[in-house]
């Protein structure tokens, strides 16, 4: 494991990072008890599920718990193709020899590291039954290929993230999955923590115009039934800042950060446009 | 001195008529100074007019006065005049012209008078009626606003060229033309002329409604032609845009307004909003949208403030339906334009404060707004120009500043109320320092883009405006009639069954309309009707779930599965190839996603196996000395079969309506949704199901299978599915438990109910209780979700969000508020919900 001093950008480093000491912590703003919870769940070492939309804050809270922890975060973001293999591990070919090569849920077991499985639902679900068995008492990871199993270091920590959108009406997770977790519900802040986010987020954005951010944000939350897939988040109007302080006129910031992302269709986009010339045009 | 000639000739009129005489002798100084032979041609003229019609010899001689001023000649009109009298009943004609001839000769000048002298006595060779409708127009409205006489040839040459070939009078083109022309400029009057001879053709009565700009046709060319921004066709963004801003409950419809009824405002009668077809430009539009939705929903038809208002004028209030504005002006008399400019002015500085508040902005667009457009009604001006300054006030109030006209002060206040906005007006019309305003024109110039009169339409009273969206169920709970209601219902059915059941068939084909013509497959009717009653005729049974109770019905609806009686080739195939490149665009999409080898994927580097042929290949190679690449996987892609889906459309009659952009009908856009699911479920390869559901009374649930899940996608299937069409309610519940039951059959481990639907649940029996049939719903879909089956409803009810999350729960339902996107949308949620 690597322990440079201080991270260092363009360079490549280790998935398991201890945060180190001198480090400051990921920003994170607590909309509710799930810092208590998620402590409590920690100390008890029980899995954590974070349920939520899209850009609300799910992934700066685990790597905000993960440095208060002191764990390391080994994040894997699931997608269609991701087998339990890419999870667990594989045999490699190393000139004449086969090399096993853990994968990050593996490595993570044994480092006792907290293993964030992002968006789990879009894996294949021969890759969610392999974490049944870390899941309960049993706290033990089995790698079929190689005939082992190994128990969890006494720190680790599953978490996993599911977002609960009409796409994946057919993809939820089984209900025996989904009941050996703690279940933590995030959704975007209220207005007074998003202007807090926002400000802190974006190092230079006025006040005023955070206001106005967070405003037209709620307000375009209201077109979710309208065809949009997901609602503007906390993400873009953290993105319309940065474009704002980075000098673009507030409107256009929006747009390209608010806007254009998350709709095609021109009359979402007028109506999007239409909050946010209330709140930023005069 | 008078010459012997005119005397003798006034002696003679005298003893023949002593009215005509005065009426000479009153004009004739006027026609003195041009000589003694003009005189005496002038009067004979008089004399033979009157001689030929009463009425046109005194029209004749009232009006020569005016003229002699204007044009200071006498026998040009005076023969003008004369030749008019060639024609029958041609009096008309004559009063007209005489009538019209100062401004003529004032607008046109004397050789534009003549040629408009000409133009109408053409016409009267070639109708006397179309002569009499040319002269009775005004001059200045056959010539427009400074048009001259090229403006009135331009006019009158799609006329005659219609009444040669159609024998179309003047008088039915004229007044449709001027409009026309008025609206949409000079250019456009042709095209429309030849639109409507067309039209001519294929019927007269038609024709002429569509030249008095009567006929739907007209109107609609009328509007599509119209400068401005088209509300009609962004009725979507603004219903969007009222959401975001107040939230859901508010209504907005399209009004009646029309091009002659000059500039277009919105209205609102408290329970809902109208928009005019066409505005000005977008910016008025939105504000004038969201200026109203602020009057709806910050109190102007609140009924206390309106009680209270009525109390002020010492008028009464009634206390049920209705509220007419008019006796709050009518006490104005004459004024009443100016008070209503002032009360209205008070009112919208009122609904503006407390909508800035809701609306960041408002009030400074509107004041941009108002700078920007320059036009001003010299009568109004200054209640435009004051608008403006109490609107800059109301900001300064908001922003804590001290306001320059401290009489509308309390209106920005967040505690006045409609009643307030009354008084304050009474006292700014005691003033009596605005001017008076009597025009109709400089009444509707005074308001700033984006407000309007605010008591054109009666007023329904609101109890709590505020809430009035949240009231929507509850109410209704109390007294709705429970058990002993249905048994009623129940024993009602039983007695009239017979007749029941032929009256619901009648209604079955009435909602088929358009099925004429096509192979209507009648032997496949559902004829248990005719059999009576034996349990196969009745169904298959199933629980109902009773909210008042807390506990389910046993046996209680009954849904008969049928095969649809009709079936449409023609339209399918329309719908085909209506929707050819939508469909092409679709398949390749499918194929894009597909994998296409069936086989896993060998020589992989890495992959969920290993390729044993690599593998030896691998090593033997290594064995020879060789460094052989280390792709020795195979990966699985396999093709996913493993989902299955029915698609049940609701078929009740809404579907029949017709759309409110045009276009057609809802059922259309369902037809083409469902075919172009069937036509990309063949493609994508997955077992599915098409089915179709009506109600009425539990006991006739009609489930329709148009596809079931093994039969194949044939041409019969296809002409069903342009056959399908709307008759009688929405009994969803049990159509879902059908369905669910219908999932027995298969063996997948993925079942998906698309359900696709226009409305909330509802029956004829449901007692107007329409949270009975929704949370018998709810149950259905809870049934079906732990029987394995995902519920997923697809609805074109905009008003969908008030009840669809509490039955199919959030993320299980999608609102598609654009109804035409439907057929191209129905096979892509699929294509996601499967992904």
């Amino acid at each position: 494991m690597k322990t440079a001093p201080a991270r260092q950008r363009g360079v490549e480093h280790d998935i398991v990072q201890i945060p180190l000491a001198g480090e400051t912590a990921p920003y994170y703003e607590p909309q509710g008890n799930e810092v208590a919870v998620f402590e409590a769940a920690y100390k008890r070492r029980l899995p954590v599920m974070l349920k939520g939309p899209t850009g609300c804050g799910k992934t700066r809270f685990l790597e905000h718990m993960a440095f208060m922890l002191k764990r390391p975060l080994v994040t894997v973001s699931c997608h269609e193709d991701l087998t339990s293999s890419d999870l667990v591990g594989r045999f490699l070919l190393e000139g004449a020899e086969t090399v096993w090569q853990d994968g990050p849920l593996t490595r993570a077991v044994k480092a006792g590291a907290i293993c964030y499985l992002d968006e789990i639902v879009e894996a294949r679900t021969d890759s969610t039954v392999v974490i049944h068995s870390l899941t309960d008492h049993r706290r033990k990871l089995t790698i079929e290929k190689k005939g082992q199993e190994i128990d969890a270091h006494e720190d680790f920590m599953l978490v996993i993230s599911y977002n609960p959108g009409y796409q994946t009406v057919l993809k939820d997770l089984k209900p025996s999955t989904k009941q050996r977790f703690i279940g933590l519900n995030f959704d975007f802040p209220t207005e007074e923590i998003e202007r807090k986010i926002l400000v802190s987020e974006v190092p230079g954005l006025s006040h005023e115009n955070a206001h106005q951010l967070v405003a037209a944000g709620r307000k375009a939350r209201l077109l979710k039934d309208h065809g949009l897939e997901e609602a503007t988040s906390t993400r873009a109007l953290v993105y319309a800042g940065s474009m704002i302080v980075a000098g673009l006129d507030p409107v256009a910031a929006c747009q390209v950060a608010m806007v254009n992302p998350i709709t095609d269709d021109p009359e979402l986009a007028e109506a999007l446009m239409e909050i946010v010339n209330a709140h930023f045009a005069v | 001195m008078t010459s012997p000639a005119i005397r003798t000739l006034l002696d003679a009129i005298r003893e023949a008529n002593s009215d005509l005489l005065l009426e000479i002798e009153a004009v004739l100084p006027a026609i003195r100074p041009h000589g003694e032979a003009v005189m005496l041609d002038w009067i004979s003229a008089c004399r033979t007019l009157h001689d030929f019609d009463r009425e046109a010899g005194k029209a004749f001689t009232r009006f020569s006065r005016d003229a002699e001023k204007i044009s200071e000649t006498v026998l040009p009109w005076t023969r003008q005049a004369l030749q008019i009298m060639r024609w029958r009943h041609s009096w008309p004609a004559i009063e007209g012209f005489m009538r019209n001839l100062p401004r003529a000769f004032g607008s046109l000048g004397h050789a534009g008078e003549e040629r408009w002298a000409a133009i109408g006595l053409a016409w009267c060779a070639r109708s006397i009626d179309s002569g009499c409708a040319y002269f009775a127009t005004p001059v200045l409205e056959l010539s427009g606003r400074g048009g001259g006489i090229a403006a009135i040839e331009q006019l009158n040459a799609p006329a005659e060229e219609l009444f040669e070939t159609r024998k179309l009078q003047l008088s039915t083109y004229l007044p449709g033309a001027i409009r026309v022309r008025n609206l949409l400029g000079a250019q456009a009057v042709l095209p429309w002329a030849m639109r409507g001879a067309d039209i001519m053709q294929s019927g007269r009565t038609r024709g002429e409604a569509y030249f008095r700009l009567e006929s739907e046709e007209s109107l609609a060319l009328l509007l599509e032609n119209m400068q401005g921004y088209k509300l009609a066709d962004r009725n979507r963004l603004l219903g969007i845009l009222l959401e975001v801003w107040f939230g859901e409950g508010m209504e907005l419809k399209e009004g009646n307004w029309s091009p002659e009824k000059g500039r277009p405002f919105m209205e609102m009668d408290g329970q809902s909003m109208y928009f005019p077809a066409v505005m000005g430009n977008r910016e008025e539009a939105i504000l004038s949208v969201l200026h109203a939705a602020g009057h709806m929903r910050y109190g102007t038809f609140d009924r206390a403030a309106m009680k209270q208002m009525f109390a002020q004028a010492r008028l009464d209030f009634p206390e049920e339906g209705p509220v007419s504005w008019a006796p709050l002006f009518m006490r104005f008399g004459e004024d009443a334009m100016r008070f209503q400019l002032i009360f209205d002015m008070c009112e919208d500085l009122r609904i503006e404060s407390r909508l800035q508040k809701e609306v960041p902005n408002y009030l400074q667009r509107l004041i941009n707004n108002a700078r920007a457009t320059l036009a001003r009604h010299p009568e109004s001006a200054e209640y435009y120009d004051l608008a403006v300054a109490t609107a800059e006030d109301a900001l300064h109030a908001l922003r804590g500043q001290p306001v320059l006209d401290a009489r509308f002060a309390p209106l920005y206040q967040p505690g006045a109320t409609l009643a307030d906005a009354y008084r304050i007006a009474g006292e700014i019309f005691a003033e009596n320092s605005l001017p008076r305003v009597t025009d109709g024109e400089a009444f509707a110039a005074a308001f700033l883009p984006g407000r309007g009169p605010n008591t054109t339409r009666v007023a329904h009273p609101q109890d709590n405006p505020d809430e009035d969206s949240q009231s929507q169920p509850g109410a209704q709970e109390e007294n709705q009639p429970d058990e002993q209601g249905e048994d009623e219902n129940e024993s009602q059915q039983e007695s009239e069954t017979g007749e029941e059941q032929e009256g619901g068939e009648q209604q079955e084909t009435a909602g088929t309309g358009d099925t004429s013509g096509s192979a209507r497959r009648a032997e496949n009717r559902p004829d248990g009707q005719q059999t009576g009653r034996g349990p196969a005729d009745k169904g298959v049974p199933y629980p109902e779930w009773d909210y008042r109770e807390s506990r389910y019905k046993k046996n209680w609806s009954w849904v008969q599965e049928k095969r649809l009686g009709e079936s449409n080739t023609t339209e399918t195939n329309r719908l085909l190839k209506q929707y050819s490149s939508a469909l092409k665009r679709l398949k390749k999409a499918i194929q894009s996603q597909k994998p296409t080898r069936m086989s896993p994927k060998v020589k992989q580097l890495d992959g969920d196996e290993i390729d044993l042929n690599a593998v030896v290949e691998y090593v033997s190679e290594k064995i020879a000395g060789r460094s052989p690449s280390p792709t020795i996987y195979r990966r699985r892609e396999m093709r996913q079969r493993e989902i299955s889906v029915i698609l049940l459309a609701d078929m009740s009659t809404s579907i029949m309506q017709h759309l409110p952009e045009g276009g057609g009908r809802l059922v259309d856009r369902i037809r083409a949704g469902v075919l172009l699911f069937a036509e990309g479920m063949e493609e994508v390869g997955d077992n599915y199901a098409i089915a179709g559901f009506c109600s009425k009374y539990r006991d006739n649930v009609s489930y329709y299978n148009i596809k079931d899940f093994d039969e194949a996608y044939s041409q019969d299937v296809r002409s069903q599915i342009g056959g399908m069409s709307g008759r009688l309610a929405t009994r969803m519940g049990a159509a879902i438990r059908h369905a669910t039951k219908h999932f027995d059959r298969v063996e997948s481990r993925r079942r998906l109910l698309l359900l696709l639907s226009d409305g909330r649940p509802e029956d004829y029996d449901d007692g107007g209780d329409r949270r009975y049939l929704h949370e018998d719903t709810r149950m259905a879909v809870k049934e079906a979700v732990a029987k394995g089956v995902h519920p997923f409803c697809i609805t074109v009810d905009t008003m969908a969000n008030q009840y669809l999350p509490q039955i199919f729960g959030a993320g299980h339902y999608l609102v598609l508020d654009n109804i035409n996107s439907l057929p191209n949308k129905l096979p892509e949620i699929y294509l996601k919900l499967r992904r």
